[in-house]
């Protein structure tokens, strides 16, 4: 077991990083939670882990989708990112058609004055007794960011857990068999259990919603990056060791 | 997305440590019936998953009183995050003290991000450590619980080839995230009790009984995926009606609107 970790340290540190890169991703996301939901604050109406498992496990499958045709890492990370990156900017354009010709608001920030991206001024255009409304340039620009980071942080411990598959002589081929590959549903299982859990610590570090980087809540980040690493690495451990004793059976 | 209670601890009903000695012993014979006896009688798994899923519940009213400042829903997920890392740890380990040792991780790790969560984060929730302990158990239970419905056992290779390789691990996560985390979010307010609270996660549990059900059919035959399924709806039967019952004595007065009008009454 301790061998088996030792011959596996590369991919744990991985993992951990993808871990904290997930993390950190998140506070990039606008989230607007149920106000947002009433066009009452900035952002997509709906939690921080929904919005960033949406983009991050589209992320994953866009990632583990290029590792069917290539073994090289920035290509599959690259295929991540992208694929997070398109789903958070679907999410938050329609959710924007939805709060301008639906709703009647203008996508406006409380927390800035001007729009750092546009200089657009925002306060005038803020309705009394809100926090915002929409989603501005700079929130939807931070989105793509976020989604961005969690795609590469979802597709690394993805690729290092299929890594650490492989090296004990499992392949993650495409079968025929309807039953599916035991390495790549264990990996990606983990891959999607590590993603929660590195989903949810930074949404209680916010404490519920955010604009985006612009947001004086992005400045407590490290706190939740800090604890990400820890908790990212005890289930890196717990993962690679269950993937090993795959090649037992 | 609601943000939780009023920022006080939970109150009334049965005492909690009631609740967790009903959760692990409960979820832990479930599971290991399930295991031993013939694959007719894999509904013993199920029960566990339910015992667990009301302590889960039980554990998310608990900690989510004290205002999470996000959705309920987030931590269920987290639960089942743990409880998906622990418990296929604890089988490919374990053997035939797989769910034992997935038990202990997942505790582990719930302390270990309880503490982060309140030491670095700074939530301030004075419980948050043993609730997080609680609920990755009950996340764990409770995969491993439907897991056995749908495999017959616990064994790690027949797990990974009829539950994780054919993804119905996936199912798994959310009926049994969606067990843990929707009562309290459904039921909260100033109006909440706990048999109310409790009685709903009965309902889900049943539900995701009888989902699996359905799923043990490829692996146990139509016979043991018709015991699951009826068994399920009879546990689903009696706590809807229960659920119905305590919804009446809770509300203030329950009236029947009638049909909606048709066009011409309206006129």
């Amino acid at each position: 077991m301790i061998e088996g970790i030792m011959a596996n340290i590369l991919w744990l540190v991985f993992i951990t990083l993808g871990g904290a890169l997930i993390s950190w991703g998140v506070h990039f996301i606008p989230v607007g939670g149920a106000p947002a939901a009433m066009a009452q604050a900035t952002g997509v109406g709906t939690g921080t882990v929904q919005l960033a498992a949406g983009a991050g496990l589209t992320g994953l499958v866009s990632a583990g989708f290029m590792m069917n045709v290539t073994e090289n890492l920035p290509l599959i990370l690259a295929s991540g990112a992208v694929g997070a990156m398109i789903m958070i900017s679907v999410t938050m354009i329609v959710a924007t058609w939805v709060y301008v010709y639906g709703v009647g608001c203008v996508p406006s920030s409380a927390k800035v004055k001007t729009d750092p991206i546009t200089k657009y001024r925002q306060d005038i255009y803020v309705s009394q007794g809100t926090e915002g409304h929409g989603i501005p340039t700079v929130s939807f620009v931070s989105g793509v960011i976020g989604a961005a980071l969690g795609g590469i942080g979802g597709g690394l411990v993805y690729y290092s857990l299929i890594e650490v598959g492989m090296s004990i002589g499992l392949t993650a081929g495409v079968t025929p068999d309807v039953v599916g590959n035991s390495l790549v549903g264990v990996a990606a299982m983990f891959a999607i259990g590590i993603f929660m859990v590195n989903a949810v610590i930074p949404s209680y570090n916010i404490g519920g919603t955010i604009e985006g980087f612009h947001d004086p809540k992005w400045k407590k980040w490290p706190k939740a990056v800090i604890s990400s690493l820890i908790a990212s690495l005890l289930c890196a451990i717990v993962a690679v060791i269950a993937i090993l004793q795959l090649g037992g059976i | 997305m609601s943000v939780g209670g009023s920022g006080g601890g939970a109150k009334g009903g049965y005492p909690p440590q009631t609740i967790i000695a009903l959760g692990i012993i409960g979820g832990l014979a479930g599971i290991y019936l399930g295991h031993f006896m013939p694959a007719a009688y894999s509904f013993f798994g199920g029960i566990g998953a339910i015992c667990a899923t009301v302590w889960g519940a039980d554990a998310v009213r608990r900690v989510a009183s004290y205002g999470l400042g996000t959705g309920v829903p987030s931590i269920g997920m987290l639960a089942l995050g743990m409880g998906t890392v622990a418990a296929l740890f604890g089988l490919s380990v374990g053997s035939f003290a797989g769910p034992i040792v997935a038990f202990i991780v997942a505790v582990i790790i719930g302390i270990v991000i309880g503490a982060l969560s309140n030491r670095v984060i700074g939530m301030g929730i004075p419980i948050m450590e043993q609730a997080m302990a609680e609920i990755a158990g009950a996340g764990t239970l409770v995969i491993l619980g439907l897991s056995v419905v749908i495999a017959g056992s616990f064994d790690y290779s027949t797990v990974v080839h009829n539950v994780v390789a054919t993804g119905y691990i996936a199912l798994i996560f959310i009926i049994g995230g969606m067990g843990i985390l929707h009562p309290f979010n459904a039921s909260l307010g100033p109006d909440e009790h706990q048999d109310r609270t409790l009685v709903l996660a009965v309902e889900k549990g049943a539900i995701a009984l009888i989902i699996v059900g359905f799923v043990s059919s490829l692996n146990e035959g139509l016979m043991a995926a018709g015991v699951n399924i009826l068994i399920g709806i009879i546990i689903w039967y009696v706590a809807f009606m229960k659920h119905y019952a305590l919804i009446k004595r809770d509300a203030y007065q329950v009236v029947g609107t009638g049909l909606l009008p048709s066009a011409e009454e309206l006129q």
